[in-house]
């Protein structure tokens, strides 16, 4: 095992959060795994990562509130909130999407449908 | 207008639809039969009272449309009969005869209401001069009273609600369709101010914008307001549009009511419908696709070089899949008629430049020159922003996709009186004519030796044609096979000058 930074990934589509911990790994990244909101709460208060990778639309509670809950948490805010958001094409005429990460407390934010390499790049970022 | 200096009554009469009906009340015989004749010739009802209280008497049994009054009678005088007339039947029309013809006696009689005045002795020319007048008159009171018992009838059984104002916001009509709208039970409405019954602060600001519209324009103010109904609100689409005199001077203002409530509703769900459909086959795919990557960047193994091809090849064919997938869902939203309605003014030359500058990367990985040629001034239009982006767009990524390496692009806009422009020119492979009719159809590509290896669904074009038809626009290219492309897409202005 690595010793780089700790990263949550969290999303409801297994699939994804297997995907992006690969690739994750792949760069040395220690990596944990959450496929709800609420799930996501537990992991971050329990093991602390470094920064979070949030899908929005997601049952129990979706990746607005996760990243409220976060950011106005004095001993969770500093841990950095990268947004997964449906902007692109058709979705995006729905209600949701008219906040786009940067009207949120999240520190970024990659359009879905996810280009993998673009999203390493952007960990790679805050990471180093 | 001709039949006033015409001879004939038959010619007046002839456009008349019913035989116009004439009192003679004069006590001399003379002229009872003399005007009996002549008017009996030429098409008219004529009847005769030879005194004051038995015209009137004849007047109650039965409407005359002209009245041939003598002012000089025994018993009672034609003014007293003048008076009586028309006070009680104000629709017909008092020619005064008179030996008397001197100026008092006509101003006075014209004062109480005579339509005009013939001096004795007259010929009998002069009486059917007269009377064509007399009939030409009525005609006109008859047509104006036609056409508003017709605008009545047209104006209240719309559905649509109608208000009209004067240009000092004074209500001059307002029919049963408003009325119910906003919720207004009062019937003595008319000459009223619009604040006494409307509280809608966007209605009131829109009728004052066009009550205000400076002399020589002329436009269509578009708005949405809500108005709260029981639990429920109902949402109402308006257009007001101001009404002109010949000088081009505002007398006041028109507005048009239309109720979009069940439209918005309808809107709402397809909008959901298309968003959940959209997430349910892009995501798997997407994961798929991303899957993809992880095996392709060896991280499930190593890979020989043919497995790696296949992999590129599957992971291109999902991606045009997702690509076709949000194509057509766009499409189906701007078929149905439900295209995102909110539309505010656009800085056409700031959204050019942003999309120019999204595709700037890809243009240069290509060694294409994507430029904006300037224009001397900003241009503006009425549009939906994500819309008009997607037309721009769409006509930047084509240009990219079919210009070789090298090639140039070049966006811009273009302004004449009545319409605006939005150019895109590319150096690339061109349109082959026999394809130019068809490349706005759905998923119609043009396929050939060149075009094999560019990717696309054929459904971008009928996209932006959709979108500029619902803008009331048009597009036109301009190709010559191998020698580029030039696509215009031209909007009319949404306020223009009025021709003087």
């Amino acid at each position: 095992m690595s010793n780089k930074q700790l990263i949550l990934v969290v999303d409801d589509d297994p699939d994804l959060v297997e995907a992006v911990s690969m690739k994750l790994e792949a760069l040395e990244y220690r990596v944990s795994r959450a496929y709800d909101g609420e799930e996501a709460m537990e992991k971050i208060k329990e093991e602390k990562p470094f920064l979070v990778i949030l899908d929005v639309m997601m049952p129990r509670k979706n990746g607005w509130e996760v990243c409220d809950e976060i950011k106005k948490a004095d001993h969770l805010k500093d841990i950095i909130v990268v947004l997964l958001t449906a902007v692109a094409d058709s979705v995006r005429t729905t209600s949701y999407t008219h906040h786009d990460g940067k009207t949120t407390l999240a520190d970024d934010y990659v359009p879905k449908p996810i280009d993998l390499d673009k999203l390493m790049e952007i960990i790679d970022s805050y990471c180093n | 207008m001709k039949n006033l200096s015409g001879n004939s009554i038959k010619e007046c009469v002839q456009n008349l639809f019913f035989k116009p009906r004439v009192l003679v009340v004069d006590d001399e015989i003379r002229i009872q039969e003399a005007c009996k004749r002549l008017l009996t010739e030429e098409g008219c009802d004529v009847e005769i009272a030879e005194n004051g209280i038995k015209g009137l008497k004849m007047l109650e049994e039965k409407h005359f449309d002209i009245l041939l009054l003598d002012l000089m009678m025994p018993g009672m005088s034609g003014f007293d009969v003048l008076t009586d007339v028309k006070a009680h039947h104000p629709d017909t029309v008092v020619i005064v005869i008179t030996g008397y013809a001197t100026l008092e006696h006509s101003v006075e009689t014209m004062k109480k209401g005579a339509f005009d005045f013939l001096p004795k002795p007259f010929s009998p020319q002069e009486l059917r001069v007269i009377i064509c007048k007399a009939i030409e008159f009525i005609r006109t009171l008859q047509d104006i009273a036609t056409e508003k018992s017709r605008m009545r009838v047209m104006i209240n059984t719309l559905t649509e609600g109608v208000l009209t104002t004067d240009n000092q916001k004074r209500i001059a009509l307002a029919n049963p369709a408003f009325l119910k709208m906003i919720g207004c039970r009062k019937t003595a409405i008319i000459g009223h101010n619009i604040t006494e019954f409307i509280t809608d602060p966007k209605l009131l600001e829109v009728i004052d914008r066009a009550v205000h519209q400076p002399e020589n324009t002329f436009s269509e103010i578009t708005e949405e307001i809500i108005i709260p109904k029981g639990k429920d609100e109902i949402i109402i689409g308006i257009r007001c549009i101001p009404f002109q005199d010949r000088l081009n001077r505002n007398l006041g203002s028109i507005t048009v009511f239309h109720d979009i409530t069940d439209l918005k509703k309808i809107n709402q769900m397809k909008s959901d419908f298309v968003s959940m459909v959209a997430h349910e086959i892009k995501s798997p795919l997407n994961s798929v696709l991303m899957q993809l990557n992880v095996i392709l960047d060896g991280l499930a193994g190593a890979l020989t070089e043919k497995q790696k091809e296949i992999l590129k090849r599957v992971s291109d064919r999902i991606n045009s899949v997702t690509q076709l997938s949000s194509e057509l869902l766009d499409l189906s939203k701007i078929e149905s008629g439900l295209i995102n309605q909110d539309r505010e003014e656009l800085n056409l030359i700031e959204l050019i430049k942003g999309q120019v500058e999204g595709y700037r990367e890809k243009a240069e990985a290509e060694s294409i020159h994507l430029s904006i040629k300037d224009s001397a001034k900003e241009v503006y239009m009425m549009g939906n922003r994500m819309n008009i982006e997607e037309v721009v767009s769409n006509l930047i990524s084509n240009a990219i996709r079919y210009s070789p390496n090298g090639g140039e692009i070049l966006v811009w806009t273009d302004e004449k009186s009545d319409c605006l422009a939005i150019k895109v020119s590319d150096t690339g492979l061109g349109i082959p004519a026999k394809d130019l009719d068809h490349i706005f159809d759905r998923f119609y590509r043009v396929k050939n030796e060149k075009t094999r290896y560019i990717n696309g669904t054929g459904l971008g074009l009928a996209i932006v044609k959709n979108i500029v038809e619902a803008h009331h626009g048009t597009i036109q290219v301009d190709s010559t096979e191998g020698k580029g492309a030039c696509f215009s897409v031209i909007f009319p202005k949404s306020e223009y000058k009025l021709c003087s």
